[in-house]
């Protein structure tokens, strides 16, 4: 996020360049490319479910304790469980010692924001009067550190076994330079250009959270936004194929079964060790088991 | 949605759990007679659950714990230095279960006035929600604050790190060292722990190089304005280590009954709660002992013993001290 908000191709952003003619940014990307990911789960041994993500130099790691029972009697639900989210950032994470890690608005606003995208993929109706706590500390700054969260609490979820619809992955992208970057670090996302950071239902392709900074014409933010949902793609290729750390497949084996029901399930699986231990069911529609 | 997973006797007690197998289940049914036959068939787990103390007993008579460890031993030990890249030193140390990441970073600022030519180290321990299910978000852990003087009082006391190395400019500028402990995992020991990972930072940090500019102000420069341009002289040409001396290193033990408990884990620590701590530097001298209140009172024979344990546990994080800074030269 900017802290001065400019116009496009602006006086301010010509000062500095950040896609060189040859077409590399400052750390010797290409525009479409995106940072190293990294991702593993089972981090921490006492929670439920938990998992580290990088990408870059941004680390993130994320634990989910739940469902449990609600420790807040008069915020309890008696048709869907309660989903809370906390987001603080290590006093080390970024370049200067943060001095108020939790409780500024900052660390709020990404609370709220991780909570209602995950909340909308966790099936929280077969849960009743229960609380999914999601916490994520992040210990590296480096830009994207939204959207790593958001991929390092999927990670945790499917580890701790909470039924989800599908899997949601996050990236940013921006436009500088009258470039689309993809996955903006941290040089670049406060270099005063816009800031479109997308999350996705990897497999039903569906959009859930959407945030952009700045300004942008109509069809630049079109490109900019399809980019970030490439780069989503990606972490969920990664996720699913290149680590295996979760598998989806569909129980339903025959299509002519599919059509009659018009339900697919599938299984979360997650890799431990050196096999897939299923975790939990899923659907991509709502239905009553 | 999880399963539930049969755990079976650790595998050096499957013998002996076959050998009193009539003696147990008597135990077990003359207890909890109203649970009849359930109670015969009761699973290890369960049983776990529902009487630890009796589980534990059961063990420490063998002189083991259930997970397999002699009861003077700690836990594997693993050491990372570097593991956060944009902090001038940083460790992450794990025993067992228990990780904490410790990171150490430097800022400049102006000595106070009692003492002209010493710089300043700030050390504060966290242990956010992540680490353990106890915890609730609104509600800061307990231990936090306690851990956190502890910590300062022995890293203060012991003078492992001179003052007078971080000074700058005396009477005007000096180093002031943030070090900042996260528990990112708390499973017992959390002091042993968060001390290892403070001292293995200070090992591996590397105090930045800092000029003056006109104004008298100082500020740090990077590698390429060292070499490159002509700036004032730098106020120490590239970076430095620390010498540290005399570093504390500890281990907590549970007393029990006739029975000292090295390094518990949180189970032993929720179950068994009187603890001891003991601190001693690297050529032996004791440091700090410290034994919060707790149920059980001790003789000076099990103080002693457990200063002799610490002392086997020092020797071996020695080592692991010694070749992870070793590893780090390598690269």
């Amino acid at each position: 996020t900017s802290t001065e908000k400019t116009g496009l191709g602006s006086s301010i952003e010509s000062e500095m360049e950040f896609v060189s003619p040859e077409g590399l940014r400052l750390d010797g990307r290409r525009p479409m490319e995106m940072r190293q990911i990294r991702g593993e789960v089972g981090a921490v041994s006492k929670a439920d479910g938990s998992a580290v993500f990088e990408m870059g130099n941004t680390k993130v790691i994320a634990a989910v304790y739940g469902p449990r029972e609600v420790q807040n009697r008069s915020q309890q639900m008696s048709d869907k469980a309660l989903v809370r989210c906390e987001y603080s950032m290590a006093n080390f994470s970024t370049g200067d010692r943060m001095r108020k890690p939790k409780g500024d608005r900052r660390s709020i606003e990404i609370s709220l924001v991780i909570r209602q995208t995950m909340e909308a993929c966790i099936m929280t109706h077969l849960m009743p009067r229960s609380q999914i706590d999601i916490f994520v500390q992040v210990l590296q700054a480096d830009g994207g550190t939204r959207s790593a969260c958001i991929n390092a609490a999927t990670l945790a979820l499917a580890d701790a076994g909470i039924p989800m619809r599908d899997i949601v992955t996050s990236c940013s992208a921006g436009f500088l330079n009258s470039t689309p970057l993809l996955d903006l670090n941290y040089i670049e996302d406060s270099a005063g250009g816009p800031d479109v950071t997308v999350g996705m239902l990897s497999k039903l392709e569906k959009v859930t959270l959407l945030q952009m900074d700045a300004k942008l014409p109509m069809e630049t933010f079109e490109t900019v936004m399809q980019l970030a949902m490439e780069g989503c793609k990606a972490v969920a290729n990664y996720i699913r194929e290149v680590k295996n750390l979760i598998i989806q497949y569909p129980l339903l084996c025959t299509t002519r079964e599919y059509q009659a029901t018009g339900i697919s399930l599938w299984c979360i699986a997650v890799h431990q060790g050196n096999k897939h231990e299923p975790r939990a069911l899923g659907s991509y529609e709502d239905w009553e088991f | 949605m999880r399963f539930f997973k049969k755990t079976t006797w650790a595998p050096s007690l499957r013998r002996l759990s076959g050998l009193r197998r009539e003696e147990k289940q008597e135990d077990i049914m003359g207890l909890t007679d109203a649970s009849g036959d359930l109670a015969g068939e009761m699973e290890v787990d369960a049983f776990r659950r529902l009487f630890p103390l009796r589980f534990y007993e059961r063990h420490l008579l063998e002189s083991i714990r259930p997970d397999a460890r002699p009861l003077g031993k700690a836990r594997d030990t693993t050491m990372a230095l570097g593991a956060v890249a944009s902090a001038d030193g940083s460790a992450l140390v794990k025993i067992g279960h228990t990780t904490m990441l410790a990171a150490i970073k430097m800022e400049v600022m102006t000595p106070a006035s009692e003492s002209p030519g010493e710089g300043c180290i700030a050390i504060d321990f966290h242990m956010p929600p992540i680490c353990s299910p106890l915890i609730r978000p609104g509600r800061p852990a307990e231990a936090a604050p306690v851990l956190s003087k502890q910590l300062t009082d022995i890293i203060l006391s012991s003078e492992m790190v001179d003052l007078k190395e971080l000074c700058l400019i005396p009477g005007k500028a000096a180093w002031m060292a943030y070090l900042d402990i996260y528990c990112l995992d708390a499973d017992g020991a959390l002091f042993d722990a968060a001390l290892l990972s403070a001292v293995a930072a200070f090992s591996h940090l590397c105090i930045p190089a800092v000029s003056v500019n006109d104004e008298g102000r100082v500020f740090a420069i990077s590698e390429e304005q060292i070499e490159g341009k002509s700036l004032k002289e730098p106020l120490n040409k590239g970076k430095r280590k620390l010498t540290l001396s005399c570093t504390p290193l500890a281990l907590t033990c549970i007393l029990h009954k006739k029975y000292i408990l090295a390094d518990p884990t949180a189970e032993e620590e929720s179950i068994m709660e009187t603890l001891a701590t003991v601190v001693l530097d690297m050529s032996g001298r004791l440091v700090s002992f410290y034994k919060p209140g707790g149920t059980f009172l001790a003789y000076t024979s099990a103080v002693q013993d457990c200063i002799s344990l610490t002392r086997q546990r020092v020797k071996e994080l020695q080592e692991i001290l010694t070749e992870a800074i070793a590893d780090l030269e390598l690269d």
